[in-house]
C-alpha cells in the first residue's frame, strides 16, 4: 500500500490499539506490521514521540521470559486526542469514499 | 545484518541526538530484538522485519527537529508533562557542534591569505576602472586641443571619437567583470558566514 497513506493514519492506529491494554513495543510492532505492512521499526519513532507529546506514559514490566518490556500506557491526554482524531479520520474517509465511488455513503 | 550491526548502524545515523536518546532508542530495539529472538525467530529476520535502519534513523532525527522547532504544538504544551524533550538541544535541533576549529579557520584563512586575494582582485578592478578615465580624460583632451590646433581639428574629432570608442568598450568590459566581483563577493562572504555559525 502507498506509504503516504499510512504515515497520516499510524498515529491513530496505535493510539486505538492502547485504546483497551497497555501494550510493549514488539507486540505494537507485530500487530501493526502485520495488518498494515509497514516495518516494524517504524513503530518505535511513533511511540517516542506519542510519549513526547504526552499522550502516553511507558512503565517497564518484568516478563517470563526474556527482559523486562517497556509497555505503553495512553494518558488523560492521549484519550482525548484519540477520540478527536477518531472523529476525523471517519469523516475524512467517508468523504474519500464518496469521492471514489466507494460504500461509504 | 546482525543485531549488533544493525544497532551499530542505528547508532551512527543517530549521532546528532545526544547520549542519553540514542541509548533510549536503541533500548527499544534491543528489546525487540530480545523478544524476536525468544520467539524463535533468527536476528537476520528480525533486522529484515524491522527495515533499514537508516530510514528509522532518519524518522526521529525529523520528529527532534520539529520538536525543537516548536512546529508540532503539542509537543511543546506537553514538554513539561512528559519532561522527555532534551534541554541541550540547539534552536535547529541538532546536537550543539563545537565551532572553535571553525570559527578559527574562517578568521585566520581570510587574515592570512584572503586579504592579499582580494587586494589583487580589487586593486586590478580599479586598476581597469583607471584606464576607462584615461580614454576619457584623453578624448576631452584631444577634444580641448581643438581651440589651440584649429588646423589639425578633424583629425583631432576622429582621434576624440576612437577614445571615446575604446572608453565605452572598456567600461561595458569593466562593468561586468564587478559585477561578477560584486556576485562573488557575497557568495564568499555568505559561505565564511555559514562555516562561522554552523561548522563545516
Amino acid at each position: 500500500m502507498n506509504v503516504q497513506f499510512k504515515k497520516g493514519v499510524l498515529d491513530l492506529c496505535v493510539l486505538s490499539m492502547l485504546k483497551e491494554s497497555d501494550q510493549y513495543g514488539y507486540e505494537l510492532a507485530n500487530t501493526l506490521s502485520e495488518l498494515i505492512q509497514i516495518s516494524d521499526g517504524t513503530v518505535y519513532p511513533i511511540l517516542r514521540k506519542l510519549a513526547m507529546d504526552g499522550m502516553v506514559t511507558t512503565y517497564l514490566q518484568e516478563s517470563q521470559s526474556g527482559p523486562p518490556r517497556k509497555y505503553y500506557k495512553l494518558t488523560g491526554l492521549g484519550r482525548k486526542t484519540l477520540t478527536a482524531l477518531l472523529e476525523e479520520w471517519l469523516m475524512f474517509s467517508r468523504s474519500v469514499n464518496q469521492i471514489v465511488g466507494g460504500d461509504g455513503k | 545484518m546482525t543485531r549488533e550491526e544493525y544497532i551499530a548502524e542505528l547508532k551512527k545515523q543517530l549521532r546528532v541526538l545526544s547520549e542519553s536518546e540514542v541509548s533510549d532508542i536503541c533500548g527499544d530495539f534491543e528489546e525487540h530484538f530480545s523478544i524476536g529472538l525468544s520467539q524463535g525467530k533468527t536476528e537476520h529476520e528480525i533486522s529484515a522485519e524491522l527495515g533499514d535502519p537508516k530510514t528509522v534513523a532518519d524518522t526521529y532525527l525529523s520528529d527532534n527537529m520539529e520538536a525543537a522547532s516548536g512546529y508540532t504544538a503539542t509537543a511543546q504544551n506537553n514538554a513539561a508533562i512528559s519532561g522527555q524533550i532534551n534541554q541541550g538541544k540547539a534552536t535547529d535541533g541538532k546536537a550543539p557542534v563545537d565551532l572553535t576549529g571553525a570559527r578559527l579557520f574562517v578568521v585566520l584563512f581570510n587574515l592570512l591569505f584572503m586579504v592579499w586575494v582580494a587586494f589583487s582582485i580589487y586593486g586590478t578592478l580599479i586598476g581597469f576602472w583607471a584606464v576607462t578615465a584615461g580614454f576619457i580624460a584623453a578624448a576631452i583632451g584631444m577634444l580641448a586641443a581643438i581651440a589651440f590646433a584649429p588646423i589639425i581639428a578633424a583629425g583631432l574629432v576622429v582621434a576624440a571619437l576612437a577614445m571615446f570608442c575604446f572608453a565605452l568598450c572598456s567600461a561595458v568590459i569593466n562593468f561586468y567583470l564587478t559585477k561578477w566581483t560584486v556576485i562573488g563577493t557575497k557568495t564568499y562572504i555568505d559561505w565564511n558566514k555559514k562555516i562561522y555559525n554552523e561548522g563545516f
